[in-house]
């Protein structure tokens, strides 16, 4: 597979987004093409066999035959075989980036937060023990693993799904059970995060921020996360624009 | 009820006590039309709320409570009984039947359905109605989260109607395989009979899952017991059990559409279907596989990359017999002479919008892109794309069979003005959803960037539910005045239900319908009954009866019960309801046994592969395989559940198994007396009969007690026997979970406990009221001892069901 | 037509088979006996359906109506309890 052959190392890294774009685009131009093609054919048949303008038909039907088919079934083999080669082949081929997409790529050095959703809040934890709500700080161009789950102390929550539109991530958030997800922004910028799944009345308003910042930036951020919280609260990083 | 007292159509108590499949159809059309219109405004207050990014009219628990009951009321309570209003009135007409197998069973399921829909209604009364999805996803659907009985009441709604559901799909199978003309063998049956077949046989299955799903969840809200709260995977335990149900369940809306696409196909081009042969093979594929692809609704949650893997080929392979199905239709247009009519119109609409919604489907397959797919508006136009679909082809099979059914046309310039309104509005309503895609789902606010689609998407809902009226106006100006309708308005039609008067007689046949010679003749209904009565089934003298009031007034009893139920607790005229409701559903169940109601079966026809299988005892065995789900499913989400927690860990909640091996005992006795009745009846001998019985009840109630004594609430309450097995038999609901035992809600493992046996125990109960009902007609009445034992046969068949349930629940819950 | 007797014999060795499954844990390995166990309970249930529910004298096709909703629902526990592991 000419895309996804390399995951290992610097350049050939490639973003949820680039991987889901790109399998889209083929799909939809593939999907178009084989709707423009049966619907044009049904619809011109549809015009040229109107009744207005065919023969008399031979053979018809007559009230209470006992049901029968009409031959023709080689056209039919024929062209379900062309389109099931067609459906194969874009879902073996969309498959080979299942693993990439699941498990991301490896790099030496990634961090991890812990997402925990509760209604109607997102809570963001950080390796070293800090917990942001409604707001996410992540670093440019680093692999960035989230492990997703809803809560259930002190209190058992429901089920909801984390996910950035954009930067074309989701998870589910289901309480007892733990999902993985990861990330690589390379675009520095605010992204909104929301709840996929119906959780309560609240759930159109369960977004957060994701705020990707440069790597400087983020770390002396988070320097100031460990020795002084509530102050790293108070001074969420911007983005540059570019 | 003899013939005579048959009130006319225009009398009120017709349409109560009727069983005659063509009324139950018009009964189901018409309320599932009202439903439909329910279901519409609720889209419209929906797509009302989407009109602005921001707050608008409705709150977020108003919008919950409006999308779950739009999508409850449109999946349950339109689509499937709009199509179950023809395949009421069709089937029978199109495999030359008189009635279905078990007429009054059919007004039962017609009743439970209508009341079904007036206790959802009612859910909307108590401080809300539940706000969970239509998927209804756990823990969400638990009372925690939505404390009004409303939800409760909602959840009990639609237990009803799996009642219902349950109750047609026997039918169904037994009439469709057993009460066909002679010589219509199946590979024969008209396309429509064929999907409404297969949609029954899926039903089967689906709706038991179901009824375990909903059986579970309702104990969780009564009794507190905590299934979908455990964090050892009850959320996911509920996603897998709705979804085993749910992926089948959007089949089952859309074969019935199908079959119509597939009939009017045919009559409107005047050809016969292509690769007829393969359609049949592809939708038995897909019957099938329908059961094989459930987890493509989970590919986001934590299940393993294996089993999404597996999904994922079944889900791809499930599309590749639709595709044949799609060209087979297509090409069925070649070399035709197509007449646009409404009724094509609309299935020739119907197509398109399948195709697309097809395609978009397969995106949804693939596994890295429903990752981003999940929850949002890309599913929603997907499923509307292919369920409205099949809506779209059943508003053509309503113009196609109106004159059928009403026995008058319908203006042919307002149906097509319907149509080209409809068609607008459907795609400028649903098209903008796939633009919108990126919007989560079930949101009442949302960014500004998608007010343009939104807006569209709402002004083609407007022009959509608008053409409606168009409709309904058309539809009421023929009923009134319309000009008469031939018996056979279209040309090129084929299927048997041309081939009578429009609308159709009682008996639907002048004569009796037979394709011995290979195509459709009527023989003489007298000849065919002085050549002896066996030949068409009737016993001498008698006539089907079709008239009943039990249906409806069990239905209304359990209406009364389920809402005090779903109440009890909150306040005392709750419990008043309940006590009096269960009273009433016993008593009009006992009243339904007493009363002597014929239905002849026809004796000649095609019934391969049943042959030789009395209908009742085939609906037994329908009943039970549906039964056999249930059980599997709790035994399955006690395994799940388990699993999830560790199994060795778990610990079993009976201190010891002994009880429970002297219980296993008991039940195998009673299993060998109640095979003991069954051969005295054939032999004759009314003291072994009775004594059979009586055994029987006896070993039950031995059961029972030492259930209690084990379920640990009972004996220590009870100073004497009498005062024990009142209380087991009031199920005073307090002592019942509250005393001395460990509470169902002490854990999970309790709680599987509990409500396991407790299924089982009330399959017990169930089997004793039966078994007393057939001890007192063999004492007082001398029955079945004239070469009529089946009762005894079919309630004994049950009886060894319940033994064999017990088989697995000791092993599983005491030992293991 | 049975006979009393045949029933009777049946009935007797559905009792043996119960007893096996206490009997089966106390001497099995844990996952041993479970398997002991289980298939002691279908072959009760196959003897309870074929002789006592008769399917030995129904059509054939009854029989597989039963089994094909037992498969579904087993291949339901077993898929869903794989999904987990
Ligand atoms: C080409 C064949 C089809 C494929 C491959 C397919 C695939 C899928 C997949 C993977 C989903 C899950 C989407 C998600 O929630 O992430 C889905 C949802 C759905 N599909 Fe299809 N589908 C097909 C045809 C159909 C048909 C024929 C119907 C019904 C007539 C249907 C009705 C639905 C419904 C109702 C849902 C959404 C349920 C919900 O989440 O509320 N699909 N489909
Ligand atoms: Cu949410
Ligand atoms: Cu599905």
């Amino acid at each position: 597979m000419w895309v996804f052959g390399h995951t290992g190392g610097g350049s050939d890294l490639r973003t949820q987004e680039s991987v889901f774009e790109e399998i889209f685009l083929v799909f939809l131009v593939l999907g178009t093409i084989v709707g423009v093609v049966v619907i044009g054919y049904m619809l011109y048949n549809g015009w040229r066999y109107r009744a207005s303008a065919s023969d008399e038909l031979e053979d018809p039907p007559v009230l209470g035959e006992l049901p029968v088919g009409q031959g023709g079934g080689k056209k039919l083999a024929l062209s379900f075989a062309l389109s099931a080669i067609i459906v194969l082949s874009l879902i073996v081929w969309s498959y080979s980036a299942v693993i990439y997409v699941d498990q991301g790529p490896e790099m030496e050095e990634n961090m991890e937060v812990e997402i925990v959703g509760a209604q109607f809040n997102w809570d963001f934890t950080y390796e070293n023990g800090e917990t942001l709500t409604d707001t996410l700080v992540i670093p440019e161009d680093q692999l960035v693993r989230f492990s997703v789950t809803a809560q259930t102390e002190p209190r058992l929550d429901v089920w909801h799904t984390f996910g950035v539109t954009e930067l074309r991530i989701k998870a589910d958030a289901i309480p007892g059970q733990t999902a993985t997800e990861w990330v690589l922004a390379d675009q520095q910028g605010v992204y909104l995060a929301e709840c996929f799944e119906l959780c309560g009345a609240g759930h159109s308003h369960m977004t957060a921020d994701v705020i990707v910042v440069s790597q400087e930036e983020f770390d002396s951020w988070y320097e100031l996360l460990s020795e002084d919280p509530d102050e790293a609260m108070e001074n969420i990083p911007e983005p540059e624009e570019n | 009820m003899a013939e005579h007292s048959f009130p006319p159509r225009s009398s009120v108590k017709r349409w109560l006590v009727t069983t005659n499949h063509k009324d139950i159809g018009i009964l189901y059309i018409v309320s599932s039309l009202f439903f439909f219109i329910f279901g519409g405004i609720l889209a419209l207050l929906i797509r009302t709320q989407l009109w602005t990014s921001g707050e608008f009219i409705l709150s977020g628990s108003a919008f919950g409570q409006a999308v779950t009951a739009h999508g409850l009321v449109m999946v349950f309570f339109f689509l499937s009984p709009f199509a179950f209003g023809f395949a009421n009135y069709i089937v029978p007409l199109q495999i030359g039947a008189d009635d279905l197998a078990f007429p009054r069973l059919n007004a039962l399921s017609y009743w439970l359905y209508f009341f079904a829909g007036m206790v959802f209604i009612v859910s909307f009364l108590q401080g809300g109605t539940i706000e969970a999805g239509w998927t209804l996803y756990a823990p969400l659907n638990l009372p925690a989260f939505m404390p009004s009985p409303g939800a409760t009441t909602a959840i009990l709604a639609l237990l009803m109607f799996v009642g219902s559901v349950t109750a047609s799909t026997i039918n169904f199978i037994v009439t469709i395989h057993t009460h066909k003309a002679d010589g219509l063998s199946l590979w024969h049956l008209p396309m429509f009979t064929w999907s409404i077949l297969l949609t029954v046989w899926m039903m089967l299955i689906a709706f038991a899952a179901l009824a375990a799903a909903l059986l579970i969840l309702g104990a969780d809200h009564i009794f507190g017991a905590q299934y979908f709260t455990a964090t050892e995977g009850g959320g996911l335990l509920w996603a897998h059990l709705f979804w085993f149900f749910g992926h089948p369940e959007v089949y089952i809306v859309f074969f019935p559409a199908l079959g119509v696409m597939l009939e009017t196909y045919q009559t409107f081009t005047g050809r016969r279907l292509i690769g007829r042969k393969w359609v049949i093979l592809a939708m038995i594929l897909v019957t099938l596989q329908s059961f094989l692809v459930w987890m493509h609704h989970m590919f986001l949650t934590t299940i393993n990359l294996e089993i999404k893997t597996l999904m994922m080929a079944m889900t791809i392979g499930i599309s590749l017999p639709f595709d044949l199905i799609v060209f087979a239709m297509i090409y069925t247009l070649l070399k035709g002479r197509i007449r646009y009519t409404t009724p094509f119109l609309f299935n020739f609409g119907a197509l398109l919008l399948f195709i697309l919604g097809g395609i978009t489907g397969v995106f949804l397959g693939a596994i890295v892109l429903d990752y981003e797919f999940r929850g949002t508006y890309w599913v929603v136009a997907h499923f509307h794309y292919v369920m409205f679909a099949g809506g779209t082809a059943l508003i053509g099979g309503l113009y196609y069979w109106w004159p059928k059914i009403t026995g008058k046309m319908y203006n042919e310039f307002l149906g097509k003005l319907h149509f080209g309104i409809y068609f607008i509005g459907f795609n400028l309503l649903y098209f903008s959803m796939f633009l919108s895609w990126e919007m989560p789902r079930r949101v009442f606010t949302y960014h500004t960037g998608l007010e343009t689609y939104n807006q569209m998407a709402t002004i083609g809902g407007i022009i959509l539910g608008a053409s409606f009226l168009i409709m309904f106006y058309n539809l009421y100006t023929s009923y009134l005045s319309g000009p008469d309708a031939p018996d056979n308005p279209w040309e090129y039609s084929r299927t048997a239900e041309w081939a009578t008067s429009s609308p159709p007689p009682l008996e639907n046949f002048e004569g009796v319908p037979t394709y011995r010679n290979g195509f459709l003749e009527f023989e003489d209904r007298n000849a065919v009954a002085d050549g002896g009565h066996v030949e068409h089934g009737h016993e001498p003298g008698r006539h089907p009866d079709h008239a009943s009031w039990w249906p409806v007034t069990i239905s209304f009893a359990g209406f009364l019960m389920l809402i005090g139920l779903a109440g009890l607790g909150e306040h005392f005229a709750y419990e008043l309801l309940f006590i009096g409701g269960a009273a009433f559903v016993l008593l009009s169940a006992i009243g339904w046994g007493l009363e002597d109601f014929y239905a002849p079966e026809p004796l000649r026809g095609a019934k391969w592969p049943f042959d030789g299988v009395h209908k009742n005892k085939f609906g037994m065995w329908v009943f039970l395989a549906s039964d056999i789900v249930i059980f599997g499913a709790f035994i399955g989400a006690y395994v799940f559940i388990r699993w999830g927690y560790g199994w060795e860990a778990w610990q079993n909640v009976p201190a010891e198994s002994l009880p429970g091996l002297v219980n296993t005992f008991v039940l195998l006795t009673s299993s060998f007396t109640v095979i003991l009745a069954l051969v005295y009846a054939q032999r004759g001998n009314r003291r072994g009969v009775i004594a059979g019985l009586l055994a029987t009840i006896g070993f039950a109630f031995t059961f029972m007690l030492i259930k209690s004594w084990e379920w640990n609430f009972l004996l220590p309450e009870a100073e004497t026997l009498p005062e024990a097995v009142t209380m087991l038999v009031t199920l005073d609901f307090d002592v019942l979970f509250h005393t001395e035992g460990p509470a169902i809600d002490a854990s999970i493992m309790h709680s599987t406990y509990y409500v396991t046996t407790g299924l089982h125990a009330i399959h017990v109960l169930i089997g004793v009221v039966a078994l007393g009902y057939l001890a007192w007609r063999a004492w007082a009445h001398n029955a079945y001892i004239d070469g009529n034992e089946r009762p005894v046969e079919n309630v004994g068949l049950y009886w060894h069901f319940v033994d064999i349930a017990w088989v697995f629940l000791f092993p599983l819950f005491y030992i293991i | 037509m049975a006979s009393i007797k045949l029933y009777f014999a049946v009935y007797v060795a559905l009792l043996i088979l119960a007893v096996t499954k206490v009997i089966f844990i106390e001497f099995f390995e844990y996952w041993t006996a479970v398997g002991a166990i289980l298939v002691s309970a279908f072959t009760k249930s196959a003897l309870i359906a074929y002789y006592f529910q008769h399917l030995r004298e129904e059509p054939r096709a009854i029989s597989w109506l039963v089994l094909i909703s037992l498969a579904a629902v087993l291949l339901l526990a077993a898929a869903a309890t794989y999904s987990i592991t």
